[in-house]
């Protein structure tokens, strides 16, 4: 007996087939996008990098990991939605009438997971482990750090204070990061347990189900005070390193949020998903030797003015960092230096900088060598090409060890790194003027007069003059020689997340910021 | 017969216990070459040598080698294989989570690579002709296909266009076979394509020598229905090369599931790899070589035994 015909059977394995599929996407369609509802149940967060590669001392990360550690530990001050600091777990400072003490007031009803209180011993043994040089959150806070703090004294059990090496106005705002978090007694005491157990007061605890380098499962600490002022019951931090992995998990609905390159940013967006963007981080030639000892045609003006003009920046920018920004001004777009006169005065002009070099006395162009690094390397060839067509050859290196790469500050002429300038004064006197990256101890009367006029500066139009002064300066004087400003961008499910809010120009959202869909 | 075999199977078994042993100290002796000690791993660049000297006294890094060596194997033999020297976990507890995700891809990959491999390499001998030609192009373009490219292809049409598949994460089994399987599947297909296309061209090899043997002429003659010729006649006499593939199949993906655990963001071996060896947490470097010694040297094992059982003439040896 014949049941079917050809065509039946065709038509019935088509059938089969959809309804297999069907039912498969009915499977999995509890996460699909299109299915989510709004709820505040759990939130899953796709990140690019494992938070606790190295345990859960909050002191071990820098501001990069704010985000994650601010669901285990509270700061003494915090960080607020309009990017200023407000109070944390000190509910008051003051300094003393020259700046150079800081005295906190706590609060007294803090309670951490090891059942320990805060009190201002607490605080002082947290900070006490400064000179532990492996501790990133205390970089700029270690002897001969920037902003060095000399003793920490218990003024009363609720009163804490720092003494800085010189006057620190607005010190606090370092507070709102990892450098204020503050561990409980058992954990600072045993810094080892830190490894596998957090020991914070915040709104979140670690859940079992944490799966260490995958997924980090937080859930609400009962406990916390601040705890309501978080949105969803359970947040998951998922590691997925691959960018397109990341877009593709937000957009298939396995992640709620997740942090996007911006050469993923249009992908996202197709598929329906929400992208903010900040900017903020340019990324940026340095000139190491501004006085010519590596290299002698670095001690000049016009030879490292030659090179801004022989870069095709645009170029650059659409062939390896679709998404991002071509950057003719050191300071971001976002900031109040930023200026669109230096994208003129600047552009890309192979002839000038010729012009220039012959002015400085190298009509066939002169060779040096830069080291680079995995994440540079590319560029660095891109810009290669560029300088070979105005007759400078530079090498590329790519650094044996870690040690070689720190050593071209004093080895090489020029650099090449990632700069964010969400405090233009520090990185000034910490990294460009007195740091690390002017080992030639080259001087610039400009410069360190712009900068001081930004530290002065007491209202928005003083800071926007000394700021652009600043600015400008960086790149007339081929100090810094900047190719792009990359976004750092948060794609959000729309149907689930409402859209994301950075905290002023922090490149990380608050945690406390993600709320539901309305 | 039954004492020969015994007698294989226990000199298969002592080599085995031998290899990783051998690489158990190999492993040892590379984590003791490392710069750094434990202590200084574990507190960090800025620890006092006080702090280093109290953790290297406690996890007894001063003893002589050969007491540290049968300490950490005498715990090994019992499932412990230390603490991971940056978070204080157990490494065994950590490798036992994170084998089944790297089990499962590699042994789903292997089957599914051995079925599709092995129908297209048998289609492809048999019919020959245009089908042959047709069967070894698609094959060819299956091996030039890069896994990681694969992938993405898979994602993007099976899990970003039609949500038919997650397109990251990882369930375990006993939380729900359904999502296991389904948070398995992309994965398992992506690295299964190269390995069907390799296994495929092992299969259409062995086949036709195999269909030129004489009794397979001799029963073609008898009037044998060629589906039993072909599957158990001919097959069976094609079969251990087809064998040996899979199993270095199995031994390859499990050592090379990384680029799919990277992919699908899983929480397998290969990621517990790149984190230990970038942290330079000897222990948990140390307990996954072991772990995937053990593996490969078991793997070996059976297929030895499978060849053994498969060819009459090395099973009379």
């Amino acid at each position: 007996m014949k049941l079917m015909t050809t065509t039946g059977r065709g038509s019935a394995a088509v059938l089969t087939g959809a309804l297999l599929i069907g039912s498969l996407a009915a499977c999995g369609g509890g996460s699909s996008q299109a299915a989510a509802k709004a709820d505040t149940s759990s939130l899953t967060l796709a990140i690019d990098s494992d938070s606790a590669s190295f345990g859960y001392d909050p002191l071990r990360v820098s501001a990069a990991q704010r985000q994650f550690f601010e669901g285990l530990y509270d700061s003494l001050m915090t960080l607020q939605p309009d990017g200023s600091t407000g109070p944390g777990l000190a509910k008051e400072f003051s300094y003393n009438a020259d700046n150079t003490v800081l005295t906190l007031t706590l609060k007294d009803d803090v309670t951490f997971t090891d059942g320990s209180k805060l009190d201002a011993a607490l605080v002082k043994t947290n900070l006490d482990r400064r000179s532990d040089p492996a501790l990133s959150a205390y970089s700029a806070v270690a002897k001969g750090g920037a902003q060095e703090i000399t003793s920490v004294d218990v003024v009363s059990p609720t009163q804490v204070a720092l003494t800085f090496a010189k006057p620190q106005p607005g010190f606090e705002k370092n507070l709102a990061s990892t450098t204020g978090m503050i561990v409980g007694k058992n954990g600072v005491t045993d810094t080892a347990s830190l490894g596998a157990t957090p020991d914070g007061s915040g709104p979140y605890t670690l859940d079992p189900s944490t799966v260490k380098g995958n997924k980090y499962v937080l859930v609400k600490n009962d406990k916390s005070a601040d705890a309501s002022e978080y949105a969803y019951k359970k947040v998951v931090f998922s590691v997925v390193m691959d960018p397109q992995a990341r877009a593709n998990a937000l957009v298939s609905g396995q992640a709620d949020v997740a942090m996007l390159t911006s050469n993923t940013v249009d992908f996202a967006k197709s598929k329906g998903v929400g992208v903010t963007q900040i900017g903020g981080t340019v990324n940026t030639m340095i000139s190491f030797d501004k006085t010519g000892k590596t290299a002698p045609a670095f001690g000049q003006e016009k030879v490292r003015q030659a090179i801004q003009y022989a870069i095709n920046r645009q170029a650059l920018v659409d062939a390896l960092h679709k998404g991002d920004i071509p950057a003719w001004n050191a300071l971001p777009k976002d900031s109040a230096g930023f200026t669109k006169d230096l994208e003129t005065k600047f552009a890309y002009n192979p002839d000038k900088a010729k012009a220039l070099l012959a002015e400085a006395g190298y009509p066939n162009g002169f060779e040096f060598t830069i080291i680079a690094g995995a994440q540079t390397q590319t560029d660095l060839q891109a810009v290669q090409k560029d300088l070979a067509a105005v007759g400078i050859t530079m090498n590329v290196k790519m650094a044996a060890s870690t040690d070689e790469a720190f050593a071209a500050v004093a080895t090489t002429p020029l650099g090449y790194a990632p700069l964010n300038w969400d405090n233009p004064v520090g990185v000034m006197y910490g990294a460009i003027l007195n740091g690390f990256t002017n080992v030639q101890k080259a001087t610039d009367d400009q410069l360190s007069a712009a900068t001081g006029e930004l530290a002065a500066a007491k209202d928005d139009a003083a800071v926007k003059a000394a700021a652009t002064k600043l600015n400008t300066r960086l790149v007339e004087s081929g100090w810094m020689i900047p190719l792009y400003e990359a976004l750092t961008n948060q794609g959000y499910n729309t149907k689930k997340v409402s859209p994301v809010k950075f905290a002023g120009t922090n490149a990380y959202p608050l945690l406390s910021s993600y709320t539901p869909a309305s | 017969m039954e004492v020969t075999m015994a007698l294989f199977i226990t000199k298969r078994l002592l080599m085995a216990l031998a290899t990783v042993l051998v690489v158990a100290v190999l492993a040892f002796l590379l984590v003791h070459a490392m710069p750094g000690s434990p202590g200084a791993v574990s507190l960090g660049a800025g620890a006092s040598q006080d702090a280093i000297d109290e953790v290297n006294q406690r996890l007894g890094w001063n003893d002589p080698l050969f007491t540290q060596f049968f300490t950490w194997l005498g715990s090994a033999v019992h499932g412990d294989l230390g603490v991971s020297l940056i978070d204080g976990r157990s490494v065994s507890a950590d490798l036992a989570s994170r084998l089944p995700v790297t089990a499962s891809l590699a042994a789903g990959a292997t089957i599914l690579s051995a079925v599709l491999g092995i129908a297209l390499g048998v289609t492809a001998a048999v019919r020959g002709g245009v089908l042959d030609q047709l069967i070894g192009g698609f094959v060819g373009l299956l091996v030039a296909l890069p896994a990681f490219w694969v992938g993405i292809i898979f994602v993007y049409l099976f899990a970003v266009q039609s949500s038919v598949f997650p397109a990251t994460g990882y369930v375990p089994f006993e939380v729900s076979p359904q999502d296991w399987a389904l948070s398995l599947a992309l994965p398992v297909i992506t690295l299964a394509v190269g390995g069907a296309a390799f296994i495929a061209r092992q299969t259409r090899a062995s086949m036709l020598e195999a269909l030129q043997q004489e009794h397979i002429r001799t029963l073609r003659a008898t009037a044998t229905p060629t589906w039993k010729i072909l599957y158990v006649h001919a097959l069976r006499y094609a079969s251990l090369p087809i064998v040996a593939g899979i199993a270095l199949q199995f031994i390859g993906l499990f050592g090379g599931s990384v680029i799919a655990e990277q992919l699908f963001a899983m929480p397998g071996l290969g990621q517990a790899v790149q984190s230990s060896v970038s942290t330079h947490d000897a222990p948990a470097v140390q307990g996954v070589v072991v772990i995937a010694t053990v593996v490969v040297v078991a793997v070996n094992l059976v297929l030895e035994l499978a060849t053994k059982f498969l060819d009459p003439k090395l099973r009379a040896s």
